[in-house]
């Protein structure tokens, strides 16, 4: 569904990522880890048009999309929800889980009602964003704002989702909380790619993860192949 | 009697005023979403009246005319955006500053070459006779600005709120990034925004030519106070710019009746002074938090 071939990518002058490659097969969790730097997020970027790739190729369900805009990505069917969650703060939670389904809904009337479905499926998998609709995401707690993160992503129905530390700056009950969504996410069929500080809980819910050194992938496996492998568990699982 | 001729000069003020917030409330779209204003704001008031003059000269009905000159303003807010803005916000600088002005200059002398130096008389169906209200005089000319100001944002505020395309255009003014990852293209929002912040530069010259007159220096006198009303009223808030185009208008009225016709321009110029010494986010500004 996704394939990453090589990809180069950075910030000015300076390469993040020297030839990353990675895929991410229908219907599977992988998860992403590695050290601080190591350019986790910057694949997440250069995957989803935030950043431009100088060099490689990003295949989304068959089609090259690299060098194109993020929205056009987007558009595409790759729903990121971004480091940091980024929700948009003055506006409601309703109006939030809307624009996740941009793409997809008429731009001026009756997109309330033809999302109607989609709206009760997300409240129905995070409760707390139904009592908190009307209130401006801006206002929400840490948790809460990833819970909208996800839920937006979700809007889009995306042929493939990319979500970038859902537990960063969390409390570890809430970061619980998150993970028990993603397996149910994953119970109902999502093709995720996923990074993730606290490797471990990544490991205990992925089907295939990808260890990031440096710009490059270093190590690959499924989670057993990864805990049967020295260096990763001294570094990564310790 | 003198508080009757103080009531009257801050009520004909006010609604000069109204024209201010409008063209402010222009600058006000295209900053939401790209951080960006047209510095040649007021060159395209005063060539969109001169074009909706044109039309009114041709013999089209004056019905027709507005929407005319609407839509040539939004024309015009467009071509400001691919001339100029998208060209330096594509590198990432400030240029934009610079090349709006240069379009704004562009079009002051194309004005002269077209349309003469002169100040015109621009007709209206719109009586100008006064009518008394609590003793102080109102044309229905004056009341039809402080409609159509009010119309004007009015509309937008709602498509703002109401359509799924006015939440991307405010998604864009929260978070570009996250707007593009939602499958909303930032540099078509963009785009929006200038054409909107043409069409409402264009009714600012429609409202107000009938009572100023059309010339080409219309625009440079326009602007100052527009500047004026969105530096204090912060550049976020439509509601702000109204109550303080309001105050300005009536308070420079006073000014050039109290003091003399010469200092008309001073009041704002004070404000705006004022403004960015005191609280350079505006009144109604939010408090923007640089992380660093």
């Amino acid at each position: 569904m996704l394939v990453v071939e090589n990809l180069h990518a950075g910030y000015g002058t300076s390469e993040v990522l020297v030839g990353t490659s990675l895929e991410v097969k229908q219907g599977t969790v992988v998860a992403l880890i590695g050290a601080n730097g190591a350019g986790k997020t910057t694949t997440m970027r250069a995957i989803s048009g935030m950043l431009k790739p100088t060099k490689g190729r990003v295949i989304l369900d068959g089609k090259p999309v690299q060098g194109l805009d993020a929205s056009r990505i987007a558009r595409l069917g790759l729903a990121h929800s971004p480091e940091g969650r980024k929700v948009f703060g003055p506006l409601s939670v309703e109006d939030n889980l809307l624009l996740g389904a941009y793409s997809r809904l008429p731009l001026f009337f009756g997109f309330r009602s033809k999302a109607v479905d989609d709206l009760e499926r997300i409240y129905d998998l995070f409760p707390i964003l139904r009592e908190r609709r009307q209130q401006a995401a801006g206002t929400l707690s840490g948790g809460e704002q990833q819970m909208l993160a996800i839920g937006r992503a979700l809007m889009a129905k995306p042929k493939v989702m990319l979500l970038d530390e859902p537990s960063m700056g969390l409390a570890p009950v809430i970061v619980q909380e998150v993970f028990k969504t993603i397996r149910r996410l994953k119970e109902s069929g999502i093709t995720l790619l996923l990074v993730e500080q606290f490797a471990k809980s990544a490991l205990e819910v992925a089907d295939y993860a990808y260890v990031m050194e440096r710009g490059c992938i270093a190590v690959e496996g499924s989670p057993a192949e990864l805990h049967k492998n020295e260096r990763v568990l001294a570094a990564y699982l310790g | 009697m003198e508080s009757i001729i103080i009531a009257q000069m801050a009520v004909s003020g006010a609604f000069m005023g109204l024209v201010y917030a409008l063209i402010a409330y222009g600058f006000q779209l295209t900053y939401a979403t790209s951080k960006s204003i047209n510095f040649g704001q007021g060159e395209l008031v005063m060539f969109s009246a001169f074009f909706s003059l044109t039309l009114i000269n041709v013999g089209l009905p004056y019905w027709l005319v507005v929407p005319g000159g609407l839509l040539f303003g939004a024309v015009l807010g467009l071509f400001v955006e691919r001339a100029g803005v998208r060209l330096a916000l594509e590198q990432k600088s400030e240029g934009w500053i610079l090349l709006t002005i240069i379009i704004g200059l562009f079009g002051f002398s194309a004005a002269e070459n077209i349309w003469g130096r002169d100040d015109r008389p621009f007709p209206t169906p719109i009586s100008s006779d006064s009518f008394q209200v609590f003793g102080v005089s109102i044309t229905p000319l004056e009341i039809s600005v402080a409609i159509g100001v009010l119309a004007v944002m009015g509309l937008i505020e709602l498509f703002k709120r109401k359509t799924l395309l006015g939440k991307a255009f405010e998604a864009v003014s929260a978070d570009r990034d996250a707007a593009e990852l939602m499958g909303v293209s930032a540099t078509r929002t963009i785009m929006l925004s200038y054409g909107l912040s043409g069409m409402v530069a264009a009714m600012a010259g429609i409202l107000v030519s009938p009572i100023t007159t059309v010339g080409p220096t219309m625009a440079s006198a326009l602007i100052l106070k527009a500047f004026a009303v969105a530096v204090v009223a912060g550049l976020d808030s439509g509601f702000g710019v109204v109550l303080i185009g309001l105050f300005l208008g009536a308070l420079e009225s006073l000014a050039s009746f109290y003091i003399g016709s010469g200092w008309r321009e001073a009041p704002g110029l004070i404000l705006l002074i004022l403004a960015l010494a005191v609280r350079p986010n505006g009144v109604f500004g939010k408090a923007s938090i640089r992380k660093v």
